[in-house]
């Protein structure tokens, strides 16, 4: 899997979980740039995510990221590991 | 020392007019010397303190970030962070239960703020989001930095060191934004603290809309006091070239609590967020709602104790704990039936904002009340005294001042209206188009006004110090 083929997928993550149908993510987009998305919840994204790719993060990779792409990005590595 | 005492304003243009003719390579140490100077005057323990802590983490997060085993790094990390909350835990501590003979010992200045940097330097450096830093003058100041150290707000020592060498001074900004802190501290907070300070010592013998009064004039003084202390902190920064972080984003206007709490003490919350919450959350996550709300009560404590070891601020934590659960786990329900029924999302959007600002009110009272009986006191009798509504303001006026607290109202609703309508932005932009003997002249005549201002106040204060109420963490 590459981090295209990661932001593609977790576009659907994104929608379900900020519950913001048609929401269309970009490498350089932050927390600030999507509605509802802060602290409270940020782990929350990190769970779907884990479970729909079937990987696991450590905090000290959550604490790392600090846009979508890097997200994208993380994501890709680690599912593209798993399998 | 404050930032609005005759003793500050008489040393400060003298620091500018020093920094202002330095060689840049010169300032970061200067600001370093100043930085300690300005805590030595007031205590030379406090300064030995922070010198001893900053040259240890400093030491420590070298070797964590050098060392190439991930073993002695974990160690370097864990030993840092243990002994910096053993230290702020047992000055929090003795702050309020006697040691023996020495009874009880006020905390080191500044000893809540430089130990968070110091703890969030660590901690990034563990993690691999920083480089060690190589220059200790440099660190050093980003630690001490004298307009953050008696009330922050909590700048990350990496965000500081970013902005070094300190080229991009601001002084008119800076200057405004520091007069504009000024201004709320000597015409609002000041003026509304005789009633606070009045209403929270005679809760035994006041009631109903005398306590009622407390109940809403604590949390608008807070305000004016703390934002007012930010503003100074941010306005001193701007003129050394360091740009710092907001505390506050307009915290009355918020709708719901979490809203309120992403507005109020910024610095802080997202300091607790980033190294407590955040990997709480992660490490609770299997465990659902449950996770959550442990983890936000957890960090909600933490934000209570933080002010001190005391039943009140613990009652204060747990509160706003409470709400805080309460408010995330039905949001995503409330979300939805206001997406459903879109008439009732305007007056939901009122109530959400009149009860987020009682909510808040009632867990001040336990931050401010000197003892938690006190607390319940107020909280009891504002509703029961309504047969002496006509007696009790009028005792409590003539005890306080009617004049005193009119000033301070009518300075709070200023305030709102500038935070609101933003005249300061209106002006950057039309400045611009003006000729510059135009703008000058205007500068000149603010700056007379707020100088003149502040001259007749603190000479009506007897040249008095008036203490920030943060200060005191």
């Amino acid at each position: 899997m590459d981090k295209t083929q990661a932001l593609l997928a977790l576009t659907e993550v994104f929608r379900q979980v900020f519950d913001q149908p048609t929401l269309v993510l970009t490498d350089a987009m932050t927390a600030a740039d999507v509605q509802n998305w802060d602290s409270l919840n940020h782990i929350d994204l990190i769970v779907a995510v884990e479970k729909k790719f079937k990987i696991k993060f450590t905090t000290r990779e959550v604490t790392g990221l600090k846009t979508v792409g890097d997200l994208a990005e993380l994501t890709a590595k680690k599912a593209s590991a798993a399998q | 020392m404050t930032f609005t005492s005759f003793k500050f304003l008489l040393i400060f243009p003298l620091l500018v007019g020093i920094y202002y003719v330095l060689p840049q390579r010169c300032r970061v140490l200067f600001l370093l010397i100043a930085s300690y100077a300005f805590v030595g005057l007031t205590s030379v323990r406090a300064a030995a303190a922070m010198a001893v802590a900053t040259i240890f983490t400093f030491l420590a997060g070298k070797y964590a970030g050098d060392t190439g085993s991930q073993q002695r790094s974990y160690f370097a990390f864990l030993a840092t962070i243990s002994i910096l909350t053993l230290c702020l835990c047992f000055f929090k501590i003795t702050a309020v239960l006697p040691l023996g003979r020495f009874g009880r010992l006020a905390a080191p200045l500044g000893l809540s703020y430089y130990t968070f940097k110091l703890m969030s330097y660590v901690i990034d450096v563990y993690w691999g989001k920083i480089e060690p830093a190589r220059n200790f003058t440099e660190f050093a100041t980003a630690i001490a930095f004298f307009p953050q150290i008696a009330a922050g707000p909590i700048q990350r020592p990496a965000d500081f060191l970013s902005q070094l060498p300190p080229t991009q001074t601001a002084l008119w900004m800076g200057l405004s934004r520091m007069a504009w802190g000024m201004g709320k501290k000597l015409l609002i907070a000041d003026n509304l603290a005789p009633t606070v300070g009045y209403i929270f010592s005679h809760t035994h013998t006041l009631h109903g809309a005398s306590l009622l009064a407390g109940f809403y004039l604590f949390p608008l003084q807070m305000y004016a006091d703390f934002s007012a202390l930010t503003d100074i902190a941010l306005g001193l920064g701007l003129i050394f070239g360091i740009v710092g972080p907001e505390n506050f984003n307009r915290p009355f206007t918020a709708s719901s609590i979490s809203d309120f709490w992403r507005r109020w003490h910024m610095s802080l919350t997202n300091w607790l967020a980033d190294y407590v919450f955040t990997p709480l959350r992660m490490a609770t996550r299997s465990a659902g709602s449950a996770g959550l709300a442990l983890s936000i009560t957890i960090n909600m404590l933490a934000v209570g104790l933080w002010h001190g070891f005391t039943l009140g601020y613990l009652v204060f934590g747990a509160l706003n704990a409470a709400y805080l659960v309460g408010d995330v786990l039905t949001a995503r329900r409330r979300t939805q039936f206001f997406k459903a029924n879109p008439t009732f999302d305007r007056p939901g959007t009122w109530a959400g904002w009149l009860l987020t600002a009682h909510l808040f009110c009632l867990a001040m009272v336990f931050f401010r009340a000197n003892h938690v009986g006190d607390a319940l006191r107020l909280l009891a009798g504002m509703w029961s005294g309504l047969g002496t509504l006509s007696s009790d303001p009028a005792s409590l006026a003539a005890a306080t001042g009617t004049q005193t607290l009119l000033i301070g109202l009518a300075g709070y609703a200023i305030l709102e209206l500038a935070e609101r309508f933003r005249p300061d932005l209106w002006w950057r932009r039309i400045e611009g188009t003006t000729p510059p003997w135009v703008y000058w002249s205007v500068r000149l005549a603010i700056a007379t006004c707020v100088l003149a201002g502040i001259f007749l106040v603190t000479i009506r204060q007897g040249g008095h110090d008036s203490p920030f109420l943060y200060q005191v963490f």
